[in-house]
């Protein structure tokens, strides 16, 4: 290169800098552009590769539907490549802070996969545990608080439960950030509402180690030799994932084996269980049939015996009635043979006592006769007693003595005789009174003794009978005792007998179970498997797409804008070229001194975009990320190869376009070159062929219409620029436009309620019905739905995806709180019987049309197949709608509600806040989820979307701006003379820039016109490609977006037609007269 | 007082440190409806005094005065008033919009004016009735510079300018421009101030400026002018 050809050059830049500044400005945009948004990819993926590989994260995950043992970390050992394995327990478990259940995912610090300690330090101690920053804050929790952690009981193989823990009663050591889980989305759960709220760590120690692992984690050999998710990444695992496929059904058959092993072992012990237990309730029931036949032996002994005692008592008994008649009839007789006697002796005792009488009356006289003789006697005694009696008169005396004696002695002797009769009559009166009154006393005895026979008679009799009866009775107890045991043997039979049948049916049960053991499945998932990880690949992936077309636009835009200046440049030069050809420079020696001028500006300008595109575009994209994952800071780097190729491609583009625009005119000889270049030949335009819009044409207008398709390549650059720029801007607009659509179309047309309230699984039916009529007469609650949510992953052939699953208690009822719209025809739908209905975007990501079968997995990891029979409107998270009765014959289970949907009446957010405060305490309320939470917290989410937008509208505005501006100055200049003269001709100033402008307004309404089309076709294109899997965008471009980027195309024009305004006023009148270089 | 005075006029261009006087004190006035030829050599002042009577430049000092009008003191707005209803001007290089037709061309100054005559009618008159609307590339040299002529005389304009108009033409061309602009004066008694470097024309004129090192030296005035068939050069 010679050296005023250089100087030539460098000096160019210097007058012509704006022309300069434009091209560079090209090359800054379009490599800033490129660059930033290239790089962004890449320095993701950079960030969570160094990440990951910090943190020692797995390259293979194993997971069994039945469990890993040691024999399987065995096994996996001696697989090629294998470096490190970490076999794990992972599982999901309940912490209830106030009221509130928060599922945990619960996993245990280890050499792999290890957590980021933000604060405090890791579990040491089996009662430590370390939680997410989040548990703390939103939990109301700080380190050193202790928690409460409910995990179900695991089972080993044997099945017994082993609770799962040792210790339950954890105190927070510090807080971690999980490599495992980068997204916010902490997956699903059996437990509570299905979702899992936080992951946890505790030490490997606090698990009761059963030996049956969840997980095994695989570290491959010098897989950190490579960047995480690359295709040689990839390939690297795929070859270690294919080596252990080869051993899979080999460890799947011998966990198979050892668990029917146990299994058949246990159902062998359980026979024979069975078959002694049978016998000897055999032998029970024999002996018991035995008792009872021995008991109804006795009790026909007894009855026979009671029949012959009944008989001998009553034979008895009637003897003995007889013989009380006969003696109560021989008492009779005795009385009346006494009452004759009596009779008789009664008149015996009248003779007597007449006797008597007479003897009395005999006895008087003798008595009389004594009484005359006794005093002479006892005279004659007493004369003889006394002293002085002489014996003569003793002799006189003794002789009247001895004669009184003798008429005494008869006296005496009467007498005696007479009272012995008398007496004899009397104890003959008296001994036969005495007689009668002992045979009467006799008789009375008698009668007395019969009496008393009589009473004994009965008396014995009624004992005795009631003996019998009451032995009677005894009997018929003793009978019904028998019946009843009867029946109870019997029972005690059928029931044996039914046992044993249920028994034995377990058994067989059992049995077939056992056959029935599926064989276990291993899942051998690589990083891809771990959703938060494949979801952040799958957006570096969208970011790289966009980085694919964007960069297109600006591009072409570049080059055309470059073609237009220096082929500009080049015919400004054109004398000065003839020059220097005629001088003797050879074509590639003037070539130069342009491509000098281009390359500058593009070096310049793509040195400047590298700097600033690297940085920030990357730092922006990822502010926007970093809402939705939870990694650490992003590293950028000067991705020298993006850079070189964005440098590459501005170059091709600038330079080329110079070069053409150089040779264009290069081949023309000299002479031609130095005379002035024939004036562009003017032209009629079709639009004067129609007489009847071109005459109604004013003259400026016509002027107007001729000077655009005059100058059919600035025609074209202007509307390609203002396109470009308008559908960027649309785009941008539109990006906003459908992540603001999200919140209400998700969260007012299809969930329209306000409250999720979840419910404690023990609550009854009642209980439910109860809670919501006292919910309802809170007054706040204006309407509710009742309904059960589950969680599940949809599948249909490769694809999986976890979906959440909606089932209205009353079939079609979600009353108006959710709304559900067939996707096609927009209808409102009722959830059919006979299949599911699937929200668009899963359905897209399954690959699943109306009418197609997928398979549904349950929490339990059970698997259904079901028809989708709608496919439906939805834009945030995936749901399945299925209908009650569809569940219950699915699941073959009673449907249980879990949820209340609410529709409320809010007068304030303090109202709000403080009624759901109320509402966690209620002791049926497990949690409660608020749609405007949801709302606030994707908000927050899409908010950072909106730099995305502003990133498109100042680098589109400044494209319109750059475009306008060349292009302005082109016209400028390649029109000089023209303006000149016009004002010369006396065109007012505004009349000059009308004259240049009408043309710029009216490309830039045709730019703009095509613009917002193209617009529209670039939005959807990048909400295709840039949709995270979990929304489902709304392709929509408001009017109003419109409206926006219209006005600020139309603004950059203004601004550009100031500009322009001042440069037309610039131009010298005296160029018109200058000759035609 | 005449229909256009130049008084003292002066014009200095400032070329960095260096200035340079392009007029230094000027004067010469014309009559209405004079055919006025500027004679001199290259640099004289030919074209300020043009530039400047025809409100495209500024005097640094100095009076300008047509029909009555102070152009010197004309603020910007007013000048390119003054350009579009007073003066008319015919450029050595015709500087005709390539993208309109000969009446176009003729149209977009009538556009702009008041009292303009009818482009058609003009157009007939510089003999281009049979070419009106060709384009420019289609015409010959001398048919743009009628062209030319036809745009500004259709102005209706107080005063033609013309710098060097047959510059670009073969002589009998020239001729032609030159019969046009002397026929136009006559007929409409217009004022027309032809610049030339061309002496031999000065016979053609009423009046006969000649500038010298940037001021009118010579002023001469012909009784007879003779009619351009009979000049020869």
């Amino acid at each position: 290169m010679k050296k005023a050809l250089f100087k030539d050059s460098i000096r160019e830049i210097k007058y012509t800098y704006k022309r300069f500044i434009s091209i560079l400005l090209m090359a800054f945009l379009g490599v800033g552009f490129f660059a930033g948004i290239r790089a962004a990819s890449p320095d993701m993926v950079d960030t969570i590769d160094t990440y990951y590989k910090n943190q020692n994260v797995y390259d293979i995950q194993i997971i069994s539907t039945l469990g890993l043992t040691d024999d399987d970390v065995y096994a996996l050992s001696n697989v090629e490549n294998v470096e490190q394995i970490v076999a794990t327990f992972e599982t999901d478990g309940q912490i209830s802070i106030d009221n509130k259940e928060i599922i945990t995912r619960v996993m245990c610090v280890d050499d792999l996969n290890s957590p980021v300690l933000i604060e405090g330090h890791l579990p040491e101690s089996k009662n430590e545990c370390v939680v997410e920053s989040s548990f703390l804050t939103e939990n109301n929790k700080k380190i050193g608080d202790t928690i409460e952690l409910n995990i179900e009981d695991s089972t080993n193989d044997e099945g017994e439960s082993i609770p799962y823990l040792q210790e339950t009663t954890l105190t927070i050591v510090g807080t971690i950030q999980s490599p495992i889980y980068i997204s916010l989305d902490r997956g699903t759960s059996n437990l509570g509402a299905g979702k899992v709220d936080y992951y946890l760590y505790i030490s490997k120690e606090n698990v009761n180690a059963n030996s049956i692992y969840t997980n095994i984690y695989i570290k491959v050999k010098d897989a950190d030799k490579y960047t995480t998710s690359s295709d040689e990444y990839e390939n690297y695992i795929d070859e270690v994932v294919s080596n252990i496929e080869n051993i899979k059904s080999e460890r799947e058959n011998a966990r198979h084996d050892t668990l029917i092993n146990i299994a058949n072992e246990k159902i062998a012990d359980a026979e024979e269980e069975l078959n002694t237990q049978k016998a000897e309730a055999q032998e029970e029931l024999d002996k018991a049939r035995k008792e009872i036949e021995d008991a109804k032996k006795q009790i026909e002994d007894g009855e026979k015996e009671l029949q012959s005692n009944r008989e001998a008592v009553d034979a008895e008994f009637t003897s003995a009635y007889n013989k009380l008649i006969e003696g109560k009839e021989e008492l009779e007789n005795s009385e009346a043979e006494l009452a004759d006697r009596e009779a008789e002796a009664n008149k015996l005792f009248e003779d007597l006592e007449n006797q008597k009488k007479e003897l009395e009356n005999q006895l008087e006289q003798t008595l009389q006769a004594i009484s005359q003789i006794e005093p002479q006697y006892n005279e004659v005694i007493e004369k003889l007693n006394s002293p002085d009696l002489t014996e003569e008169a003793k002799v006189v005396l003794e002789q009247t003595k001895s004669q009184l004696e003798s008429q005494l002695k008869p006296l005496n002797q009467a007498k005696t005789e007479l009272e012995n009769g008398i007496s004899e009559i009397e104890s003959g009166i008296s001994s036969g009174k005495a007689e009668i009154e002992d045979a009467k006393k006799q008789i009375e005895d008698a009668w007395q003794e019969l009496e008393e026979n009589k009473d004994a008679y009965y008396s014995n009799r009624s004992s005795a009978y009631a003996q019998l009866d009451s032995a009677e009775e005894e009997l018929k107890s003793a009978k019904e005792e028998l019946a009843s045991g009867e029946k109870k043997l019997e029972d005690s039979q059928k029931e044996f007998d039914e046992k044993i049948t249920d028994a034995e049916k377990k058994l067989a049960d059992s049995r077939q179970e056992v056959a029935n053991i599926e064989n276990p499945k291993w899942y051998i998932l690589d990083r891809n498997g771990n959703s938060g990880y494949s979801s952040f690949i799958q957006d570096t992936e969208s970011i790289a797409n966009i980085g694919k077309v964007f960069p297109i636009i600006f591009f072409i835009v570049a080059a055309l804008i470059s073609l237009t200046s220096m082929t500009r440049m080049v015919e400004e030069e054109r004398t000065q070229i003839g020059t220097l050809k005629a001088l003797g420079y050879n074509k590639l020696q003037i070539i130069s001194k342009y491509v000098i001028y281009a390359s500058l500006a593009c070096i310049v300008g793509s040195i400047l975009g590298m700097c600033v595109g690297f940085v920030i575009l990357p730092n922006i994209l990822w502010e926007m990320y970093s809402m939705m994952y939870q990694i650490s800071d992003i590293q950028i780097s000067f991705n020298f190869e993006i850079g070189s190729m964005g440098l590459i491609f501005i170059s091709i583009s600038i330079i080329g376009a110079t070069i053409y625009s150089s040779i264009k005119e290069l081949i023309n000889t000299p002479a031609t070159l130095m005379r002035p270049k024939a004036p562009k030949m003017g032209k009629r335009v079709l639009l004067e062929k129609i007489p009847f819009i071109w005459k109604h044409l004013k003259f400026s207008q016509k002027v107007t219409v001729r000077n655009i398709f005059r100058y059919k390549k600035r025609f074209l650059m202007t509307i390609i620029g203002i396109m470009g720029c308008t559908a960027l801007i649309v785009t941008g607009f539109g990006i906003r436009d459908s992540i603001t659509r999200i919140m209400p179309d998700q969260y007012e047309k299809i969930f329209n309620y306000d409250l999720q309230i979840n419910l404690k699984s023990e609550l009854t039916d009642e209980e439910k019905e109860t809670y919501i009529s006292e919910l309802i007469s809170k007054g706040e609650i204006t309407k509710t739905v009742e309904t059960y949510m589950t969680s599940g992953t949809a599948i249909n052939g490769e694809n999986r995806e976890d979906v959440q699953i909606i089932i209205p208690k009353e079939k079609d009822l979600l009353d108006g709180l959710v709304n559900i719209y067939d996707i096609n025809t927009k209808e409102m739908i009722e959830i059919p019987d006979d299949g599911i209905c699937l929200t668009d975007k899963v359905a897209q990501l399954l690959n699943v049309e109306e009418g197609d079968t997928i398979t549904l997995q349950d929490t339990d990891d059970k698997e259904t197949q079901i028809k989708v029979s709608y496919i439906v409107e939805n834009y945030v998270y995936h749901y399945i709608y299925m209908s009650k009765n569809l569940y219950e014959s699915i699941y073959n289970a009673q449907y249980e509600s879990n949820v209340i949907l609410a529709d409320c009446n809010f007068n304030s957010d303090e109202n709000e806040d403080e009624f759901v405060t109320n509402l966690m305490k209620e002791p049926e309320v497990a949690s409660v989820t608020r749609i405007s939470t949801a709302m606030t917290m994707m908000d927050d989410t899409m908010q950072s979307l909106n730099y995305v937008v502003v990133i498109l509208i100042v680098s589109a505005g400044l494209l319109a701006f750059v475009v306008l501006y060349n292009l302005s100055n082109v016209n400028i200049s390649e029109r000089i003379r023209e303006l000149a003269t016009i004002k010369v001709l006396g065109f007012y100033d505004k009349e000059v820039y009308l004259y240049i402008t009408r043309e710029t307004i009216i490309l830039t309404i045709i730019g703009l016109i095509i613009g917002l089309g193209a617009g529209y076709f670039l939005d959807y294109f990048i909400m295709e490609t840039c949709e995270i899997d979990m929304l489902r965008f709304v392709k929509i471009v408001e009017p109003l977006s419109y409206l926006y980027a219209s006005l600020i195309t139309i603004a950059f024009t203004i601004i550009v037609n100031i500009i322009t305004y001042f440069a037309l006023k610039k131009i010298d009148m005296i160029e018109s007269l200058k000759s035609i270089e | 007082m005449s229909y256009i005075e130049f008084k003292n006029v002066c014009k200095e261009y400032k070329m960095g440190e260096v200035t340079i006087k392009a007029l230094n004190n000027t004067n010469f006035s014309i009559e209405k409806g004079e055919l006025v030829v500027i004679v001199g050599p290259s640099g004289a002042g030919k074209t300020t005094t043009l530039n400047i009577l025809g409100g495209m430049d500024n005097a640094t000092s100095g009076k300008v005065i047509v029909d009555g009008k102070m152009v010197t003191k004309l603020k910007n707005k007013e000048l390119i008033r003054y350009r579009r209803e007073d003066i008319g001007f015919v450029f050595q290089f015709y500087n005709l919009v390539q993208n309109l037709t000969a009446k176009e061309n003729v149209e977009l100054a009538t556009e702009i004016c008041k009292n303009s005559l009818n482009p058609e009618k003009v157009m007939e008159q510089v003999g281009l009735k049979d070419r009106m609307n060709n384009f420019p590339s289609q015409l010959s040299g001398g048919e743009q510079q009628r062209v030319a002529i036809a745009r500004a005389i259709a102005k209706n304009p107080k005063l033609l300018l013309c710098d060097e108009p047959t510059g670009a033409l073969d002589y009998k061309t020239g001729k032609q421009i030159l019969k046009l602009l002397q026929d136009t004066a006559r007929k409409e008694n217009m004022t027309v101030l032809i610049i030339t470097h061309n002496t031999a024309l000065a016979p053609m004129a009423d009046k006969v400026i000649h500038f010298k090192n940037g001021t009118a030296e010579k002023i001469e005035i012909n009784e007879h002018p003779l009619p351009i068939e009979e000049i020869e050069w």
